[in-house]
């Protein structure tokens, strides 16, 4: 049997579910492959089969609890093409806002809760002093910005969907309530303190990364296509837009893509040592078809974001490379002009004169057989594809999640991490959580992005207590 | 006039797991008061540190694995340093977190039951049920004793 000498992290920390990382060490030492594995299993395509299409929107929130408001909005947009009608007006703006705050919360709990102790503390800190507790004592107003931000988010979703985690408000046909004015009124007043701490949080990430340029250098710097839905015009949207692909250069590869056909030109692939399956751009084939989603991409595909200070944040934000921006580390920095805008956008749907409109949902039969329904997760595209019978039961869901699509290059981020600064069999504090950071720079969420059940070869291995493989069995 | 809040948490999927969101929304209708608020969550995350800091009093209720199901138990909490995770905290973690945070100092109490199932369902088992009211009457009285105190708040 082949001996390799691996160094094995597990489980990644401040990351969103379960995983582990192995890196392959040549006779010298040196690092020459490594995989980022993911530990967790669900089967939500699976068990969903056969329940009334009516629940999925409540039952696909159940993948998450850091995102389910995306699930709810992806979900419901395949059922509104089971009953194959248009939603109200106002309908589609509170939609867009439940899904802006969830945006909001998700990208400052990433940054805040998980990397903010990599930003402040930098990435050599005493793992001991690198979380929370470490920016609170180094930092207690960024840890108040943090939390009051992450706050702003979840209560807009409370007041819009009853409650913070699995709101079941946004239901097929629209939303199952209207606005009240009260909530309007509240929702606008906390949105003052909400942009100034977007603002100055910005400033302060963008006062910090000049401490980082050899992990810029290091993080995910490489060419990939970037993925996102944009507007017609080309402009940012987290709802409702076409597929745009763009390459390293900053050249558009393919505009105007139907997201609702996006088996025409989305892969999959199933490796043998994950529960997450890669995703790539067909028409380049695999691996070469490599993309990025996620707010990154997102930056790179958008033309402009539509509101005043985001737009001035994007300028600044391209100039940071002529081509495409392209490395994972500015993750971070594309996180907070996104939070921007989506405040900004929430202020100015909240102040449109329809947005308390009693008529917020359309009711209706299934009239079709299979839907689609993409909207832009907080952390990429998402697809939900649903087929169900006559009976409106489910037959056939298929999901296509952001971290699945970020896999390939997550793979490619740790090796390009792990190359530059692990040396030798043992792994420094710093070359651990370097490691470990590149992948929080994605801000995975692996509960949301397994679902490959039935597909998955599962690798059973019966191991000495010297780490001797004595027997193994796969299944595929 | 103190303010209080209480804090009903834990799994309502997860049968007896349920017992802290079926009591604060108990007590949601029989405490009707201005000074009184509810917090009805799966667990205890970090910006509920904010709802601390605007409070002179807290309940956390929660359920509890060990001893006899159905069991009563209130303590007072104390701050606890150490590290504090994103996703979810310890009473305790979260006072700390609130004053280091924001200064904030409320007397703060946990009030566990002892659950009898785990499993997963919406219902809780007969002896939880049945014992259930134990608890929401010492945390009525209780409350309505230190609403009526003076807040000592700065």
């Amino acid at each position: 049997m082949e001996q390799r000498r691996t160094i094995v992290i597990d489980p990644v920390t401040r990351i969103e579910g379960h995983s582990k990382i192995t890196l392959h060490l040549d006779d010298q030492g040196r690092v020459e492959d490594a995989r980022f594995h993911v530990t967790q299993f669900r089967g939500f395509e699976k068990f969903c089969e056969g329940r009334p299409f009516s629940e999925m929107p409540s039952l696909m929130a159940r993948i998450c609890g850091i995102c389910p408001v995306s699930h709810l909005i992806a979900s419901a947009k395949a059922c509104d093409a089971l009953l194959a009608v248009r939603i109200p007006p106002t309908a589609d703006k509170l939609r867009r806002i439940f899904g802006l705050a969830q945006v909001v919360q998700s990208h400052a709990l990433s940054l805040f809760h998980l990397s903010s102790p990599d930003l402040l503390l930098g990435m050599d800190a005493d793992p001991a002093q690198s979380n929370l507790v470490g920016v609170l004592e180094k930092s207690p107003a960024l840890a108040r910005d943090g939390i009051g931000l992450r706050k702003f988010g979840q209560q807009i979703i409370e007041r819009l969907g009853g409650k913070r985690i699995h709101p079941a408000w946004v239901v097929p046909g629209g939303v199952s309530e209207p606005l009240s004015a009260e909530n309007r009124d509240a929702i606008l007043g906390s949105v003052p303190e909400a942009l100034a701490i977007a603002l100055r949080t910005i400033e302060w990430f963008k006062g910090t990364i000049e401490r980082f340029r050899e992990e810029i250098a290091t993080f995910g710097n490489f060419p990939t296509l970037f993925m996102g839905i944009v507007k017609k015009d080309g402009g940012l949207t987290f709802y409702d837009g076409d597929i745009r692909i763009t390459d390293a250069s900053g050249k558009i590869v393919a505009d105007g893509l139907d997201p609702t056909r996006y088996f025409d030109y989305i892969g999959e692939k199933v490796e043998s040592w994950s529960y997450l399956k890669s995703a790539y751009y067909k028409p380049k084939g695999f691996p070469d078809g490599i993309y990025r989603v996620g707010p990154l991409a997102r930056m790179n595909v958008a033309d402009r974001c539509g509101t005043l200070r985001a737009d001035q944040e994007l300028a600044e934000f391209h100039e940071l490379q002529r081509t495409a921006v392209l490395s994972s580390f500015h993750y971070h920095h594309a996180r907070l002009i996104e939070i921007l805008y989506c405040i900004e956008r929430m202020e100015q749907l909240l102040t449109h004169p329809e947005i308390l409109d009693k008529h917020v949902r359309a009711i209706a039969r299934p009239n079709a057989l299979e839907g689609v329904g993409v909207a832009e997760a907080p952390r990429g595209t998402l697809f939900h594809h649903y087929k169900i019978d006559e009976q409106g039961l489910i037959r056939w869901a298929n999901l296509i999640i952001a971290t699945g699509q970020n896999n390939l290059a997550m793979n490619r981020s740790v090796l390009q991490v792990a190359k530059h600064f692990v040396h030798g069999d043992r792994l420094t504090p710093g070359a651990l959580n370097r490691v470990e950071a590149v992948i929080r720079a994605y801000d995975p969420c692996l509960s949301c992005s397994t679902h490959a059940l039935g597909q998955m070869a599962l690798r059973i291995q019966l191991l000495s207590p010297n780490g001797e493989v004595l027997d193994e069995v796969v299944r595929s | 006039m103190s303010q209080v809040l209480i804090v009903g948490y834990g799994n309502p999927l997860r049968r007896d797991d349920g017992l802290g969101w079926r009591a604060a929304e108990a007590l949601s209708q029989s405490l009707p008061f201005p000074e009184i608020d509810f917090v009805i969550c799966h667990q205890l995350a970090p910006e509920l540190a904010d709802n601390l800091r605007s409070t002179d009093f807290v309940f956390f209720i929660d359920a509890a694995h060990e001893g006899q199901p159905g069991e009563l138990s209130c303590e007072p909490l104390t701050l606890q340093p150490g590290i504090i995770r994103s996703h979810q905290l310890s009473p305790a973690h979260l006072l700390t977190l609130a004053q280091q945070l924001y200064g904030a100092t409320p007397r703060a109490f946990t009030v566990s039951m002892c659950g009898e199932y785990f499993d997963h369902g919406a219902t809780l088992s007969a002896t939880v049920e049945a014992a259930l009211p134990k608890l929401t009457a010492l945390v009525e009285n209780l409350t309505r004793q230190l609403i009526a105190r003076p807040s000592c708040r700065v």
